[in-house]
């Protein structure tokens, strides 16, 4: 079966991660595998074990029991643990998650439960957001990566450094390789028995044994070592892989050279491999989605956009897929035609395409201490973040609440919803007699919860390694080799650790209704305001009403409102950033916030600025939804009045436009135009939707009809359609106030 | 005393509205009355006042806050009597539905330089600039000259959106301090012209016979109108004409009724024809008769 017959082929793949077929008796389900883990486990921590051998051995134990497939409908191998939510180490992972929370991290454990309950706070252990080393991966193999691994091992036992512990980081991983090894020679012999004969079958055959003796050698085999790498770290090893191998083009593009002058594959061969790369994610489908950059700069200022590039712009947007989401880096060498077709393919609704400035990265790693080559050669490692390629790994330790402090403010430091209470040396509120005394106690809130959210993150974060050591990613790591330590805990070069911080753009807007309408207006007193807010604003709907209408809103270019985006974000980015984590590295404020302004929003009573209780924030550097009323110019002149020196985490935009303002050439040049100016302005990363209202309202009634339809949420796409009719209408509301 | 134009609307990221991003002021005042205007608040020089039936509560908020009786309302109805408005817009600011729309605010040029300044940085990015559009902007010569001189002194790009029916003398005064001229062409019969526009057309062909003979960036703009000016013959009369002038771009906009609303909102007579937008393969077609003339003609879909 060729690649001719890709429709044959796409049921199968859109499939393969949703709802797979495996050959009967073949393994064992993953509810199965999952329920059998502690099980698998228990004689292992009773012999006391190390917990990295100890996982090593389940790692091999749902390797040896779960199902597998050859298939001739894909040219990579399938795998029966396929649902993310219930990776079947989880209960290991869980089990010793609660001893640790129950003894060493109890306190913090105890604070963060209640303090995520009531919604100051998403503070949490996360095992997301790490990179593997893949040039180190590509370069040396499995088999090399082993050996380097014995090396190092034996330079510790010289050195006298092999303690136990170190000990069992290099059992771990050594474990955990020679089980996949062994899982990939199973999967060559499936093959063998099932389709010998079958060409694709055979090239894939061929593909799999170099990985399991050597490296990969050519285009087919990177694409494939990557898939593989990635299916057993995220899947199995439950340790997320962010990035599919740096930036993909420039990755392949060597081999890609080589194989067309070499005669190995065609035109059609490479839009085949791509198809079914890409396809994986797509039918994977998680709904944080899966980034990875493309282009680019190269060391002697050239560009790294290629022929490859367009080539897998273009498999991409024949997929109709919302994920792999692809990051375009943008610099003056850009090519116009490569910007030209990703504007294109954002107008026609393909809209999982993210530009991010290079220069703009470059100035925020450097002025962090980074060098020129370290910023020049970032890998995502995030829905934005990024750090330095094969050294950085970060974590997303917690997110804050900035909407959640008005409450803090108009109830003394007590939450309504549960009672819990804060305790902070901000004034009271029948103290507060101008709006500076207003501010002046948000920001004494706003050092609380900074404070407790650090104070948290480090008690959860200094025992990652006790919780979920992560032999696969460290196997690649250079540095966790020479310190023995864990790559993921701490044993990277770059250890930094995420602050999120949720809603800037409402809590300005709440500012400024309380500066206008009870300091300057004196339509209303505080007291009267707590109330009102306790009340959900009923009997005040009149208000409510003003106070929605009023023009003092973020995100229109005023000055004397943007300065208060300024002020939030510089000052917790100045409280966050640099502050020493638990993992030798860093605290680094962020200015995306993932799910956190609808799951926060939810936990949120009323607010000043005319929210209702329950209704979702302000999301990354955004202005909340239908306040920016001034176009798009404004809205970016806005948002550049924050710096990416404060929110060093990432710098994320999201624009919303309507087509006809984009339409033809002039569209695109304007496009270009808003790009470059946003970049000049210090915006490190920025995504476009480009919709009519009357289109999302067509796709709501008639779903069928624009099934390929995406939108951006937050840090990733979803097609619009698979949206709660709640989350539709909030999004078509600010889409109509998206001027033509 | 500060010159003082009456502005219609005013839009940032304008981006057909001549090169790159622009703001774009519209002034009111024309001297076409065309029957498709999709504009009609433009017409009259004057501020009037919308009213969106649709969306009035009959909340009374408006008669509370206009001292000028402009605003009332009786037996659960509201009455405006526009001989009474001072075009103040206080009504439309309290509104609470939105029901009121003021077309016609008044700005200085001094207001219209610090807005257009706001946006410097994306016109010299992508190489655009300021444009004032209308309505006629000529009609209110001395704010459109002023405003355009004072955005030529900051060095940023102007253009000017004209329909042509204006004196030469003014015209003149305008080519000295604009960069470019997007003209509109309606008809290349003057008889069908006045029919459609209440002008004839004499004065607009000469008009841009001068400016192409001065040297001006000239890009014409057909409003494609099915049934109006969309016939074989007289896209053969405008390549002709056009085609012996200096013009770097003719843009065929395609008609659309979005506008109809407006006309009731004013309450003026619906002028605008009953037929759809015209077809892409149309407009098109269209394009390729001017492109025989040597024209750079296009639709403004692309």
């Amino acid at each position: 079966m060729l690649y001719a017959d890709f429709d044959a082929d796409r049921e199968y793949l859109i499939n393969k991660f949703r709802h797979p077929v495996f050959e009967e008796n073949n393994g064992m389900d993953q509810e199965e595998i999952r329920a059998n883990i502690l099980a698998v486990a228990e004689p292992l921590m009773k012999a006391g074990l190390s917990k990295p051998v100890i996982k090593a051995r389940c790692f091999e134990y749902v390797c040896s029991n779960m199902y597998i497939d050859v298939n001739i409908h894909d040219v990579f191998p399938g795998f029966g643990c396929i649902d993310r939510k219930r990776r079947p180490l989880a209960p290991l992972l869980g089990y010793w998650n609660s001893q640790i929370d129950s003894t060493v991290n109890k306190e913090c454990a105890r604070i963060c439960a209640e303090r995520n309950r009531a919604g100051l706070h998403m503070i949490w252990k996360d095992f997301d957001h790490s990179v593997p080393d893949w040039e180190a991966l590509l370069s040396l193999g499995y088999p090399g990566l082993l050996k380097r691994m014995q090396e190092y091992r034996e330079l510790h036992k010289k050195q006298g450094t092999l303690t136990p512990a170190v000990a069992a980081h290099f059992d771990g991983m050594e474990l955990t390789v020679n089980a996949l090894l062994s899982h990939i020679g199973k999967l060559i012999n499936f093959a063998r028995e099932h389709h010998s004969g079958n060409p694709r079958i055979e090239r894939e055959i061929r593909s799999l044994e170099k990985i399991r003796t050597g490296v990969p050698e050519d285009f087919y085999d990177v694409l494939m070592m990557v898939y593989l790498h990635f299916y057993y770290c995220e899947h199995i090893d439950h340790m997320q892989v962010r990035s599919l191998g740096g930036n993909l083009d420039g990755l392949l593009w060597p081999y890609y050279e080589k194989d067309l002058k070499e005669g190995r594959y065609t035109l059609e061969d490479f839009r085949e491999f791509l198809t079914c790369f890409l396809m994986q994610w797509g039918s994977i489908d998680n709904y944080w989605g899966h980034p990875f950059y493309l282009g680019g700069t190269a060391k002697d200022g050239s560009t790294l956009y290629n022929e490859l590039s367009f080539l897998i712009l273009d498999v991409f947007d024949e997929l109709h897929i919302p994920t792999p989401k692809i990051q375009l880096k943008v610099a003056r060498n850009t090519p116009q035609k490569l910007l030209d077709t990703a504007f294109r393919m954002i107008r026609d609704g393909h809209s999982s395409l993210v530009f991010v400035s290079e220069e703009g990265i470059r100035k925020m790693m450097m002025g962090y201490g980074y060098s020129e080559e370290e910023a020049r050669t970032c890998n995502i490692t995030g829905c934005y973040e990024m750090a330095p390629r094969g050294t950085g790994n970060g974590t997303g330790a917690a997110h804050i609440n900035f909407m959640k402090i008005f409450e803090l403010i108009f109830n003394n430091g007590v939450d309504p919803a549960t009672a819990y209470t804060v305790s902070c040396p901000a004034a009271k509120l029948e103290e507060i007699t101008d709006f500076d005394g207003f501010l002046k106690a948000y920001l004494r809130y706003l050092d609380e919860l900074i404070e407790t959210c650090i104070r948290c993150a480090g008690g959860n974060e200094s025992n990652l390694q006790e919780v979920n050591p992560s032999p696969l990613y460290s196997i690649t790591t250079l540095n966790s080799l020479k310190t023995g330590r864990d790559s993921f805990a701490n044993g990277n070069v770059y250890n930094n650790s995420g602050i999120l911080l949720c809603g800037i753009g409402t809590a300005v807007d709440a500012l400024m209704a309380v500066k206008k309408f009870v300091f300057e207006k004196g339509e209303v007193t505080l007291q009267e305001f707590k109330e009102i807010l306790l009340r959900n604003w009923e009997g005040a709907e009149e208000l409510r009403s003003r106070i929605l209408r009023d023009k003092d809103k973020f995100g229109n270019g005023i000055e004397q409102v943007d300065r208060y985006a300024h002020l939030l974000s510089h000052y917790a980015g100045r409280k966050i950033n640099g502050r020493p984590n638990a993992r030798f590295g860093e605290y680094r404020a962020s200015g995306h916030c993932a799910r956190q302004f609808i799951v926060m929003g939810e936990k949120t009573g009323a607010t000043p600025d005319g929210r209702l209780a329950g209704e979702e924030f302000s999301k990354n550097l955004s202005p909340t939804m239908g306040m920016d009323r001034n176009g798009v110019t404004a809205l970016i002149k806005s948002v550049c009045t924050m710096s990416a020196m404060d929110l060093p985490g990432d710098f994320p935009l999201d624009v919303m436009m309507h087509p006809a303002t984009v339409q033809g050439e002039e569209g695109l040049a304007a496009l270009r135009g808003l790009l470059y100016t946003y970049f000049a302005k210090g915006g490190l990363a920025v995504h476009f939707n480009i919709f009519d209202a009357e289109v999302l309202k067509e796709a709501q009634k008639y779903p069928e009809k624009y099934a390929n339809l995406q939108i951006r949420v937050c840090g990733w796409n979803v097609r619009f359609v698979e949206l709660a009719k709640a989350e539709q209408d909030a999004y078509i509301k600010r889409v109509e106030n998206v001027a033509e | 005393m500060s010159v003082t134009g009456i502005l219609l609307d005013t839009k940032r990221f304008a981006v057909h509205d001549g090169p790159g991003i622009r703001t774009a002021f519209f002034t009111k005042g024309c001297p076409l009355k065309c029957l498709w205007c999709h504009n009609p608040e433009s017409i009259s020089p004057s501020p009037q006042m919308g009213f969106y039936a649709d969306l009035c509560s009959r909340c009374g908020k408006c008669a509370v806050v206009c001292d000028k009786g402009a605003q009332s309302i009786s037996a659960g109805n509201r009455i405006f009597t526009p001989a009474s408005c001072c075009a103040c817009g206080r009504c439309e600011t309290e509104c609470p539905g939105g029901a009121l729309k003021l077309y016609g605010k008044k700005m200085t040029v001094e207001e219209a330089l610090a807005l257009a300044l706001e946006d410097r940085d994306f016109y010299e990015e992508s190489g655009g600039g300021v444009t004032i559009s209308g309505g006629e902007p000529l009609v209110q010569k001395e704010f459109t000259l002023s405003l355009l001189r004072e955005v030529k002194k900051e060095k940023i790009h102007t253009a000017l959106d004209t329909c042509a029916f204006v004196p030469r003398e003014v015209l003149k005064e305008a080519l000295e301090v604009t960069d470019m001229f997007l003209v509109d062409f309606k008809h290349a019969d003057s008889s069908r012209h006045r029919l459609l526009t209440g002008q004839p057309n004499e004065l607009i062909k000469s008009n841009l016979e001068f400016l192409s003979s001065s040297g001006a960036r000239i890009e014409i703009r057909i409003p494609f109108v099915p049934g109006c000016n969309d016939s074989v013959e007289n896209m053969e009369s405008t390549g002709e004409f056009l085609g012996k002038l200096n013009i770097e771009k003719v843009k065929l906009l395609p008609y659309h009724s979005l506008a109809r609303n407006k006309y009731k909102a004013l309450q003026m007579p619906d002028t605008m024809p009953a037929v759809d937008a015209p077809a892409d393969e149309k407009i098109a077609a269209a394009a390729e008769i001017l492109k025989k003339y040597g024209l750079n003609a296009c639709s403004g879909r692309e």
